[in-house]
């Protein structure tokens, strides 16, 4: 396994031809990231004790060490295959594995590499036991020189993360002058350069004492370099590395640090890099990030069970000629299209010619419209953001910063014609203005910039299946109905996707982190995008009681003039549930077991020699499942009751209905 | 499934659609055969088996009924040259060979319409007489010079109706009011006028569905790219609910179902094949596609290929050999996950409990006002969202829902999961009202875990490192470019650029009118190929897929003025090209400094020479290159990073220090293609190939060989660097040999 991350770098080579943009190769920018934690007197100072609950109770180590275990967990669900690791420092200890004590006072607690569940549990342990975490967490009396760690950093990525094109150091400390001599900090640029140099960031998360402000121009300024490796053309945004942590703040320590720990969380960088056409002649550069993009779990793979330590395979595939079963090698592949029975194919010159004969790569824009003219039916895809570039044409960032601004202001969008990368199909995209926002304490929350949202052509629109006859309902029910919209706005009235953690994606790796550490398995999964039902009780329940009214009056009213007769439909379930949990405080009920009884009601109801009695068809009816009854059934049922029996199943349930009416039934 | 089809073409072969009229440059028949083939061909690319098609031609040399009338008298000059049959592409090649202009004029259309016919009732009335349901097509394409004979013409044209035949007559050069088309010299070909009097009251009599024209307008027509039409298939049906109708009172429940309203239409993927090897090297018969072609790129020819089979075999590292691998059997592996770098393994029966338990359903969590809600979000295709089938109840509800959301300006967030066990998704519903149509539209929302939350500087102010903020930079618009940018915004607004039938004002380019251009290209082109195998040059794509690629020349024009004071006030340049070369770079300069802007070299005292440090080695080797430009010396720090390349190798346990090596080639091949020094770099990784795979390296290092050639860490050619004299095909060659 570990051998085959290692080779992540492979050349330009010209890609095949490729439906989409290909967002893997997006993913694999491969990241490594070394915590290097700072264990001193200062560090390890706690908070006042305090009543309040929401206090801070860490100290800025601990805080450290809890976020790093955060993001280990969290980059195993986003990024299953980059690498992590954990260096103390200041440490009374030193270690760097195996004994290993080349660098003074510095304490490898996880060693650099694909997280392991161990990796997880270990890290949760050392703040779970106290005892070993003061042994551990001892400062040690001469503390390591800053120059000494930088090396350390560089020796761990080199080793252990060598063909890693992203590498990054987080340097959590809140010592902004960490040497005595003027000789010293020159040894440490130096070392901050030659981890530059070899391709490595240092991402700076500084601690500020409440009687002391971290100021980074003391000294970090000349180690840290303003852009990365991997995106070297985009400016960081500063705003992320200069906020100081403030510990006694109404924020608590740990929420802020995690906070500017994770808008790092992963390395950013362009999916591409293009021309945008404004005018003839009048070109400015643009990147393309992807900001959304739906995380799946990882897929099942083969693990072998037949050696002592469980293994997973690694698959390889070879081709074979299906006439000879001769090993083909790939170059001897050709492609071609199947067609009357036959294959049409074409030489590599020409398929190039046919995918390119749309032009170069490019955001040309067509025309303007209003942003009325993007419904939401349109939509086929995610967006990219989209953000300038002054790498190849100076005066990017002015020109789209004044298109930004006047489509936010005129609320309209750029009609594009959009070739994401040479051999890509050629789409047509509306560019729409995002708002740059920020959140109460003033950290960004949605970058300025476009957004480029893919449009249908005509090939991609469907028909929508025809339903037959077209029942309308009159204003005095949508009236009604609409107090039950706006009885149930969300929170400041937005979708906020922070809110809604993914409850498939989180149950699957909470189950997966149980089972490789051996521990007991949860039996309820946190899934915040169930409905707040009793909320939803309390609010709308007496609205939905009225409408309930006005609907039957007017459903009785609209079927008479139909000459038509209509199967039933359920607009409210039968009170027969009624242990409801009024008084219940918590919002999480249990509905599926129950769910799937009803479901089976049904079903045995008809099975039964008698059938069903009055009561029940009526119940059956008000939960809309009449229609799920056989016609042979519906018949009988009907026979026995001296009703007619001839007509298609709608016209005998409308017979049932009728006679329940009669019945009083309701 | 579609409808079964049989479809007749009718050819007229006659010598005079052998002539070039009207200056066009290819001869009628060609002309008309581009409309023939294009449609034979768009049926063939269906590959239905149920689409049958027959060809006859009429004025042709020879006289060949197909067995389908008994006597021939009347019928002379008539060929069937295909019965009906679902065509495939060697019956495409063999009918190429069989279209050609004839010796003849004589030849009766109208009898070639009666064995058509016969050829129809053949196949679409069973051997009881009944008829079968099958769409019945006839399409005939003449210049109507030849003599028609007119008894029982009516009595043609009533069959046509009673058989529900649909017949599309297409003249060549016929007049055409509703296409503007009147042949001017008509008089010099007097029958062709009689005729088309005739035939066109003939089709006339055929009934509703039977069509007249011109040529020349269904040839225009082809462009026009055909829309594929899908069977709407429901992804979910069940019921939209508010509350919970197991524990509350009052809930509402409706029953819906759910069919997609976008979904991307994909062009056809090219399938792998491999040259069929017992075929012999020798290019293949008549079909040989590219003539121009030879050698290793000698496209292969239809017929000529093999499927191609994929075959995995699985490794794990050898426990009693670590650094090695071992090839395991499928039937000792079992399904698990991996969590980071753990294997977990999950037997069959445990299979379910990584899957959250869900059960099928379609619930509201709340509202949020359109206004608010960010346009961006969206990230799938959609659906639509309509009431169960026959259900008036249900329909009734949803419209009030519908409705209800579309008064209040409101959108709704809601929780779908489609089947019993599918992890729940959360969509937005939309109300959608139109003259014709009253649904929910859904999309997928995005979960906490798929929003990615970078930071980027704003756009409309300027920070500095201390946190300043600054209004006036040259990354900020001035008023006179945002007013210039406002201007043009507006001039160049499409929202009404277009023009409906009538003339009126409309939207430009609305989704109805623009069609995949990728999609119908590649359709396009097969469709070309398979009746153009022997042509070199492949054509432009129609004029339709690429109209909107640009700007409208006439709205440029327009907005002429706006553009050029929006040029002027943006003021844009382009970036010159990098200097390179070891001479050009200006030292220092470039550079990358800290945040302070610090000098680390003045710090370090500029010193000239930079001794390689095996255990810092990239970065002293990229130190030593920046400080100097002295050739010889880039040569000694080369040689010293070879060395230690070398040594990395050779002094790897197993595979354990290749990754380092790897690293340091890269880091040298790119450096000195920087400085233009490739034949530094290429001499060395001659050397150390030959060192790698010879053994030289203490053991068998070809894995080390691998890496480099899959990371294409090769000879730097001249492609990527001018000073090289590396071919391109010698720096693929290098990777071959072994």
């Amino acid at each position: 396994m570990a051998d085959s991350t290692f080779d992540n770098r492979p050349g330009e080579e010209e890609e095949d031809e490729e439906e989409e943009i290909d967002d893997s190769s997006y993913k694999t920018i491969k990241d490594a990231v070394l915590f290097a934690i700072d264990v001193s007197a200062t560090m390890l100072e706690r908070p006042p004790k305090s009543e309040d609950k929401k206090a801070d109770r860490d100290s800025p180590t601990s805080a450290a060490l809890k976020c790093a275990y955060q993001l280990m967990q969290q980059r195993i669900i986003s990024n299953p295959k980059d690498m992590m690791g954990i260096l103390l420092f200041g440490t009374e200890k030193t270690d760097l594995g195996d004994g290993d004590t080349t660098f003074q006072n510095c304490y490898l607690l996880s060693d650099l590499d694909v997280p392991s569940a161990q990796d997880v549990k270990r890290l949760r342990d050392l703040f779970e036991n106290e005892d070993e975490a003061a042994q551990l967490l001892k400062p040690a009396d001469e503390p390591a020189t800053i120059a000494t760690v930088l090396f350390c950093a560089n020796q761990i990525f080199t080793t252990k993360a060598p063909n890693f094109s992203s590498r990054r150091l987080f340097l959590v400390t809140d010592n902004d002058y960490p040497v005595k001599v003027k000789q010293d900090k020159d040894t440490a640029v130096t070392r901050a350069r030659d981890l530059y140099d070899l391709g490595c960031t240092i991402d700076l998360f500084p601690i500020s004492r409440s009687d002391h402000t971290f100021d980074r121009s003391k000294f970090y300024d000349d180690l840290v370099y303003p852009s990365s490796p991997s995106d070297p053309d985009t400016p960081i945004a500063y705003a992320s590395t200069t906020k100081n942590v403030k510990s006694g703040d109404g924020i608590t320590l740990l929420k802020q640090l995690l906070s500017s720990i994770n808008s790092k969380a992963a390395p950013r960088r362009a999916l591409f890099s293009l021309p945008f056409e404004l005018g003839p002649d009048l070109r400015i550069g643009v990147k393309g990030f992807i900001l959304i993009k739906r995380q799946e779990h990882v897929k099942s793979c083969y693990v072998w069970v037949g050696g002592e330590k469980i293994q997973i395979a690694t698959g390889a595939t070879t081709h074979m000629a299906d006439d000879t079963a001769r090993v083909v090698e790939k170059f001897e592949l050709r492609k071609a299209y199947k067609f009357g029975g036959d294959t049409i194919t074409f030489s590599t010159e020409e398929f190039q010619q046919i995918r390119q004969c749309f032009g170069d790569p490019i955001i040309r824009i067509v025309g303007f419209k209003p942003l009325s003219m993007l419904p939401i039916w349109a939509n086929v895809n995610k967006a990219t953001f989209i953000y300038p570039s002054e790498s190849d044409f100076i005066g990017s960032t002015r020109v789209f910063s004044a298109l930004q601004q006047k489509l936010l202001k005129s609320k309209k969008m750029a009609i594009v014609w959009f070739i994401p990368r040479r051999n890509a199909a050629p789409s047509i995209a509306a560019l729409i203005p995002g708002e740059e926002r920020y959140d109460e304490n003033g950290d960004q929350t949605m970058p300025p910039g476009l957004w480029l949202v893919p449009l249908p052509f005509a090939d991609d629109i469907r028909q929508c299946p025809d339903q037959g006859e077209n029942l309308k309902a009159s204003e005095g029910l949508v009236d009604i109905m609409r107090k039950v919209v706006e009885q149930l706005q969300l929170p400041k009235g937005v979708y906020d996707p922070s809110k809604y953690p993914n409850p498939d994606l989180q149950w699957f790796y909470r189950i997966l982190q149980a089972m490789a550490l051996e521990e007991e398995v949860p039996d309820k999964p946190d899934d915040k995008t169930v409905p707040k039902y009793k909320q939803i009780d309390k609010r709308t329940g007496h609205i939905l009681e009225e409408f309930s009214g006005a609907f039957d009056e007017e459903w009785r009213q609209q079927s008479k003039t139909k000459s038509k007769p209509i199967s039933t439909g359920r607009k409210r379930t039968a009170p027969a549930a009624s242990a409801a949990a009024d008084d219940d405080d918590e919002d999480d009920v249990k509905p599926k077991k129950r769910a799937k009884k009803v479901k089976a009601e049904p079903a045995s109801q008809a099975n039964g020699d008698d059938g069903m009695t009055d009561q029940e068809m009526a119940d059956l009816n008000d939960q809309g499942k009449i229609s799920s009854l056989k016609v042979d059934e519906i018949k009988k049922w009907l026979k026995a009751r001296g009703e007619a029996v001839t007509g298609k199943k709608p016209e005998l349930i409308f017979k049932i209905q009728a006679y329940l009416d009669d019945k009083g039934f309701k | 499934m579609a409808q079964k089809e049989a479809t007749v073409y009718i050819l007229d072969l006659g010598r005079s659609m052998g002539e070039k009229d009207y200056g066009r440059s290819k001869t009628n028949l060609d002309w008309a055969m581009d409309y023939v083939w294009d449609k034979i061909t768009t049926t063939v690319s269906t590959g239905r088996k149920t689409a049958l098609m027959g060809v006859i031609g009429f004025r042709t040399d020879e006289t060949d009924l197909g067995g389908l009338v008994d006597e021939e008298d009347g019928y002379s000059n008539i060929r069937c040259f295909s019965p009906l049959k679902q065509f495939l592409l060697p019956d495409i090649r063999e009918l190429q060979q069989q279209i050609r202009p004839s010796g003849t004029n004589n030849g009766d259309v109208l009898s070639a319409l009666a064995i058509a016919v016969q050829m129809i009732k053949t196949q679409t009335y069973n051997a009881k007489g009944m008829k079968l349901k099958y769409d019945r097509k006839i399409i005939i394409v003449t210049n109507g010079t030849g003599h028609m004979d007119t008894d029982g013409i009516d009595d043609m044209a009533a069959a046509f109706k009673e058989d529900e035949i649909e017949l599309t007559l297409l003249g060549v050069d016929f007049d055409d009011p509703d296409y503007g088309y009147k042949e001017e010299d008509k008089d010099l070909k007097k029958t062709q006028t009689e005729n088309e009097e005739i035939l066109k009251q003939f089709v006339e009599d055929c009934g509703d569905k039977a069509m007249y024209g011109t040529l020349a307008a269904a040839i225009d027509q082809l462009d026009i790219p055909r829309i594929k039409k899908t069977t709407p298939v429901a992804s979910y049906k069940g019921s939209l609910t508010l509350g919970d109708n197991e524990n509350f009172d009052m809930t509402l429940t409706i029953d819906i179902e759910r069919y997609p309203c976008t979904a991307i239409a994909k062009p056809p993927t090219a399938s792998s094949f491999v040259v069929r090897t017992d075929l012999g090297a020798g290019p293949g018969p008549s079909t040989q596609s590219s003539a121009t072609i030879t050698g290793e790129d000698h496209a292969p020819t239809d017929g000529n290929l093999s499927a191609v089979r994929n075959q995995r075999v699985y490794q794990v590292e050898n426990p009693a050999d670590p650094g090695t691998k071992m090839n395991v059997e499928l039937e000792d592996l079992e399904r698990g996950f991996e969590y980071g770098r753990t294997a977990v393994h999950i037997s069959e029966s445990d299979a379910n409990i990584v899957k959250i338990e869900t059960s099928a359903s379609l619930e509201l969590i709340g509202f949020v006002p359109e206004e608010k809600f960010d346009r961006y979000l969206p990230m799938s295709k959609t659906n639509f969202i309509v009431p169960q089938k026959a259900n008036g109840q249900a329909q009734l509800a949803l419209s009030s829902f519908i409705h209800a959301l579309y008064e209040a300006g409101c959108f709704a967030i809601a929780r779908l999961v489609t089947k019993d066990l599918k992890p729940p998704i959360l969509v937005l519903l939309v109300p959608r009202i139109e003259p014709d149509l009253e649904a929910l539209i859904d999309v997928e929302l995005p979960f906490e875990e798929d929003m990615r939350r970078y930071k980027f500087p704003p756009l409309d102010k300027k920070l500095t490192i201390s946190g300043k903020e600054i209004k006036q930079h040259r990354d900020i618009p001035n008023e006179e470019l945002m007013q210039a940018m406002s201007d043009y915004v507006d001039a160049m607004d499409i929202s009404e650029f277009g023009r409906d039938e009538g003339g009126e004002k409309t939207e430009y380019m609305p989704f109805s009118e623009v069609y995949s251009p990728l999609l119908h290209r590649i359709n396009h082109i097969i469709r070309w190929r398979a009746t153009h195998p022997f042509d070199t040059e492949l054509p432009p794509p129609p004029q339709i897929l690429t109209k909107y690629s640009a700007p409208p020349g006439e709205l440029l024009s327009q907005a002429e003025t706006q553009f050029q004071a929006l040029k002027k006030a943006g003021d844009v340049k382009k970036v010159p090209p990098k200097e390179k070369g070891r001479f050009k770079r200006s030292r220092g300069a470039d550079r990358e400094k800290p945040l302070s802007g610090l000098d680390v070299d003045a710090l370090l005292g500029n010193p000239k020479r930079i001794k390689i440090d095996a255990g810092n080695l990239v970065p002293t080797f990229k130190q030593a290159l920046a400080a100097t430009d002295d050739l010889e010396a880039i040569q000694s720090a080369a040689d010293e990073m070879a060395s230690n390349i070398k040594s990395l190798i050779s002094s790897s346990i197993g595979e354990s220090g290749y990754g380092r090596a790897l690293e340091a080639i890269r880091v040298m091949r790119e450096e000195l293609t920087e400085l233009e020094e490739p034949e530094i770099f290429n001499k060395f990784i001659r050397e150390l190939k030959a060192d790698v795979i010879g053994g030289k390296l203490k053991g068998d290092r070809r894995e080390m060989w691998w890496r480099i050639r899959g990371s294409k860490y090769g000879l730097i050619d001249r492609k990527r660097c001018f000073a090289s004299d590396v071919t391109e095909d010698e720096a693929a060659e290098f990777y071959k040999a072994t």
